[in-house]
């Protein structure tokens, strides 16, 4: 709609106000200086000598072996635990969407992982992985299956395994709400037809369901893949980087370099990689949809 | 039905909105919710922002926030003291964090292998140039504690405590295999072997532990065979990190962790309190704060105490403590009070009682220390070498932890990494 | 027909048993970490390790700790107050500002839009560094009101993005009929608008309570004194202080600030799947 009045203008105006104030100060004005401050030279340790660094930040980061490992496990950890989410939580949803009764019961045990703090949760996977924890007493002694004690969290696949674990147990629920909202909006007489015409449950899922929730798909996908890149809390409970670093992923590296070494404009170099990728990685996810859509 | 859903959507928001009031009516009350701890006017009250790393379940912080604290405040009206406990590795991060923002406390307990990091980053005030009665304050400590701040002729902070590492040993596990406490490094790792294995239940037990494998754990063992990190300068690591004497002490680590004797670092593991309460870990090299622990968690069991076995090189602790130092930022009256008082007999004394071992000349020759726990420990002491007190210590330390890893875990090869690791030394300590 | 009911009533048996496995394995974790913190902290470590504390060991000594400790509470208070400001600014904020673009034409639309999915992708932790910087500047560091514009401001995208969408969903119609009769802007907004699009502000300010609630690096990096932390923050201080985890008393301390955001997720739950529903994701 078009504003004619004045009176209407200074409306809208003042309700894009605390909005624009917001974004500007505390979200634009910080990403602006990140960038500046990634093409300067700022150690801690010569606070006062910021010189210009030109790109000196940025092929840092790209040549230093830690990052590169930190952004695979990243990499991994999305691919693995993404997916991972996904199909659970969509196939949670199709069966609580089958189901007669006990279907808002499901659905807040299955929320329960998502409503407990990150901190929490790792602490808890912490201790249930522990060399000498519940889960290899459980291999070992009780099952048999393992020799010895598998040492989960002193490793650089243990570690990222029992992050990835946590990681999908935590997300299940979320996709089980988000993907449950939108087969509640499928219409019924697309299947009572399928029916009609003999399709099964699996048949029915892979031609009617799935292409009525593709929208729903791609958000998931989106706002997934920033999540694992967000990654934090879990591994700097979990394992804290150890052993040497090789379990860190971008932002705990992050952390590390900023404040733990004081490496200020390496920090920024590096979150300036990360966010641009992140929005490669976005566009092409939605393009990709956007073909597949078509494409049908 | 959309009517009643809004309706209820709005007492939602109605009910949070009235909690919210209710909070902030609390918040009027209390002040310390938003307040920054500064010279509020009405009062003329000085609020001093101390940051330490005493444990805030420990016994040496009952005693800074029930004894000392209140004690300095009644002898000093007009100051208030805010002690904030962080833990130890946070601590180091939080003033990294804060120095970037200009946000640091007023005073804080440093480890003292951060002073010459923080002195660089040109935060610390030179006590002895600032300060008028300076002298006076100084001469009743320990010179060579007090020497783990002093940087190119001038005092950054003064010491507060100090500490070593002595061996603590299981004493029923020693007496079942007929062995006496270990007093040489041969000794020590027989013991290992000896007490190793497993226990009643099938589970591993180790005869010694180290609960991480940074400098602090592992130069006892590197010292005392004769090992080094640096020269005697601390300019120059190729040829002494690498050395034949440092190679034979981290390749014997490399083989109690292959055999099984040696453990307690990795993540999974049981933490060290806990091992050695449970008779998992036999022996290790702890510091007096491990006394008071033992006391709470595991009052029952059964340990001895001796100085730290000898190696071809003597037996050589690693020093540790803490200083007590002033950020530039500082309310430098109340601050150097606040020094001063931490630094004194009478706090000194208390901290003692805790298993803090003084710095304070008088404390020290007082009775009552004299026949404390940490007795040991003091003897320990005279002959404890201390870290480089270099600038990018931090960093050091951090290529060495990750050296010992890929050594002792991944069983890279010995000579090799600390070849790399000496050029890798070499390059900090010019910077 | 009967065939096929019976038919139907074992695939339904099926579901079940799928669902409660799946059940069983979300909860696990929860029920070990409550039947953890009422073991005597010195049973931790004890053999065969235990799920349950046997009944002679069953103890409450970790919550009666946690509770008689006075920063705990202090510590919750902080948790409840910064949480539901972010949730009611937040809310407000990102109404209007969805509502602005939904529904108005104006300079510089399509770049702010772009900004707020733009913003959306990049990481909040990312910007810690200046974000702090910013946060010291206004002498907000080490004060528990200081996480809450930061807070909002991650929300806000999030928050705009799934509002916008609902509010494309609400016919014009009921725009048209309230400026028809003399309404301005405001009136639309307050009592067209905001009404009409509770479900979604709803369900955005459940998702921005658990945002706030549970929000870690931040909370770490700005908070020092110990009355002024929130629960996670507090939570973590309890964890590997010495090598030494009292992990019953980190337990019990979990299980307590659990509860709350259980209860009000099991009020709310209806309300988060509806705005989810109603058109929230069709954007």
């Amino acid at each position: 709609m078009k504003l004619k009045s004045r009176q209407s203008r200074l409306q809208v105006g003042l309700l894009l106000l605390p909005g624009l104030a917001f974004f500007a100060l505390f979200t634009i004005y910080p990403i602006l200086k990140l960038f500046y401050m990634s093409f300067l030279n700022w150690d801690m340790g010569s606070m006062l000598r910021q010189t210009f660094a030109g790109v000196e930040n940025y092929k840092a980061v790209l040549s230093d072996g830690t990052f590169r490992i930190a952004f695979t496990n990243t990499l991994l950890y999305t691919v693995v635990t993404v997916p991972g989410q996904m199909i659970l939580g969509l196939l949670a949803a199709v069966l609580i969407n089958e189901i007669p009764h006990f279907r808002v019961g499901f659905r807040v045990i299955y929320y329960i992982p998502v409503i407990t703090s990150w901190v929490i949760v790792s602490l808890v996977f912490r201790y249930i992985f522990n060399t000498e924890g519940m889960l290899n007493y459980l291999l070992t002694n009780v099952l048999g299956w393992t020799g010895q004690y598998i040492h989960w969290l002193d490793s650089r696949w243990g570690g990222l395994f029992v992050a990835m674990m946590l990681g999908i147990w935590k997300g299940v629920g979320w996709n089980l709400v988000v993907f449950l909202a939108a087969l509640q909006s499928v219409p019924k007489e697309l299947y009572e037809s399928a029916e009609m015409d003999g399709c099964g449950s699996v048949q029915k899922f892979f031609y009617i369901t799935l292409p009525s929730i593709n929208p729903t798909i791609l958000f998931a996908l989106v706002m997934l893949t920033i999540g694992g890149f967000n990654v934090f809390t879990s591994v700097k409970m979990i394992t804290g980087g150890k052993p040497m670093h090789q379990t860190e992923t971008v932002l705990t590296w992050m952390y590390y370099k900023a404040f733990t070494t004081g490496e200020f404009g390496y920090a920024a170099a590096l979150s300036f990689i990360v966010a641009v990728t992140l929005i490669l990685l976005a566009v092409l996810q939605f393009k990709a949809m956007k073909q597949k859509d078509e494409a049908r | 039905m959309k009517k009643s859903t809004i309706k209820k959507t709005l007492a939602l928001f109605l009910t949070g909105a009235m909690t919210l009031a209710a909070f902030t009516a609390c918040g009027e009350k209390a002040p310390d919710v938003s307040s920054t701890p500064q010279k509020s006017k009405k009062e003329e009250i000085t609020t001093i922002n101390f940051w330490h790393h005493y444990s805030a379940q420990s016994a040496e912080n009952e005693t800074l926030t029930k004894v000392l604290i209140p004690k300095f405040e009644e002898e000093n009206p007009g100051y208030k003291v805010n002690a904030v406990s962080h833990e130890w590795a946070d601590l180091h991060d939080k003033i990294m964090i804060s120095a970037s923002s200009d946000t640091l406390p007023d005073v804080a307990r440093l480890d003292i292998a951060w002073v010459p990091e923080f002195q660089k980053m040109d935060i610390l005030v030179p006590l002895n140039k600032e300060m008028s009665d300076y002298d006076a304050t100084a001469k009743d400590l320990l010179p060579s504690a007090m020497s783990t701040a002093s940087i190119k002729g001038d005092q950054y902070a003064l010491a507060l405590n100090t500490n070593t590492k002595i061996l603590f040993y299981n004493e029923e596990a020693l007496k079942e295999v007929n062995l006496e406490v270990p007093k040489t490094m041969d000794e020590l790792f027989a013991a290992a072997k000896a007490l190793s294995g497993k226990n009643k239940n099938g589970q591993q037990v180790w005869g010694l532990n180290e609960p991480a494998l940074s400098s602090w754990n592992v130069l006892p063992y590197i010292w005392s065979n004769g090992g080094t990190i640096t020269n005697e300068d601390y300019t120059k690591a190729q040829g002494f990190v690498n050395s034949k004497e440092t190679v034979a002490a981290v390749q014997k680590l490399v083989d109690l962790y292959k055999n099984g004797e040696l453990g307690g670092f990795n993540s999974g593991d049981i933490p060290m309190t806990d091992g050695f309460g449970t008779g998992r870990y036999m022996m290790l090299l702890e510091g007096p704060w491990k006394t008071a622990e033992l006391a709470g968690a595991y009052p029952d069991f059964k340990y001895g105490t001796a100085g730290v076995p000898v190696g071809s090189a003597g037996g050589i602790s690693v020093l540790g403590g803490e200083d007590i130092a002033m950020f530039k930022s500082a309310n430098k009256e109340g601050a150097w009070k606040f020094i001063q008082f931490m630094t004194s007999d009478y706090a000194q004394k208390e901290m003692a009682k805790c298993g803090q071992i003084p710095v304070n000349t008088k404390t020290l020759e007082s009775k009552e220390v004299k026949e404390s726990a940490f007795a040991p420990f003091l003897e320990a002491i005279t002959t404890a070498k201390t870290r480089p007190p270099v600038a990018s210590w931090a960093k050091i330390d951090n290529e060495l932890t990750t050296a010992m890893t890929d050594m002792i875990i991944n069983s890279a090869d010995v000579q090799k990494t600390l070849d790399q690791l000496a050029t890798k030394i070499d390059t900090l300590l010019a910077e | 027909m009967q065939k096929l009911n019976r038919k139907k009533a074992s695939g339904n048996m099926l579901r079940y048993v799928l669902l409660v496995i799946g059940g069983f394995v979300s909860i696990l974790p929860m029920i070990y970490m409550i039947s953890t913190s009422l073991k005597p902290n010195g049973a931790l470590y004890e053999f065969p390790p235990r799920f349950f504390p046997s009944l002679n060991e069953l103890t409450g000594e970790n919550y009666v700790y946690i509770f008689k400790q006075e920063k705990f509470y202090l510590n919750f208070l902080n948790s409840v107050l910064v949480s539901i400001l972010t949730v009611l600014i937040a809310a407000f904020v990102a109404a209007a500002l969805a509502f602005c673009l939904a529904r108005f034409e104006f300079i510089g639309k399509k770049l702010l839009f772009g900004l707020v999915i733009g913003t959306m992708i990049i990481p909040g932790t990312t910007l810690i560094i200046t974000q702090y910087q910013l946060a010291s500047r206004f002498h907000i560091t080490n004060k528990l009101l200081g996480l809450v514009p930061f807070y909002v401001a991650w929300v806000i995208p999030f928050s705009t993005f799934m509002i916008k969408s609902y509010i494309e969903g609400i016919p014009r119609d009921f725009d048209e009929a309230v400026y028809a009769d003399g309404g301005s802007v405001f009136t639309v907004f307050f009592r067209v608008i905001l009404p009409l699009a509770s479900p979604a502000i709803a369900s955005v300010s459940i998702f921005n309570f658990l945002t706030a609630w549970e929000e870690f690096p931040w909370a770490l990096t700005v908070l020092n004194d110990a009355e002024k932390l929130t629960l996670p923050i507090a939570i973590s201080g309890f964890f590997g202080q010495h090598q030494f985890t009292q992990w019953g008393y980190v337990f019990a301390m979990s299980v307590a600030s659990l509860i709350p955001v259980l209860l009000i997720f099991i009020c709310c739950q209806k309300y988060f799947v509806s705005g989810l529903q109603a058109g929230g994701l069709k954007g």
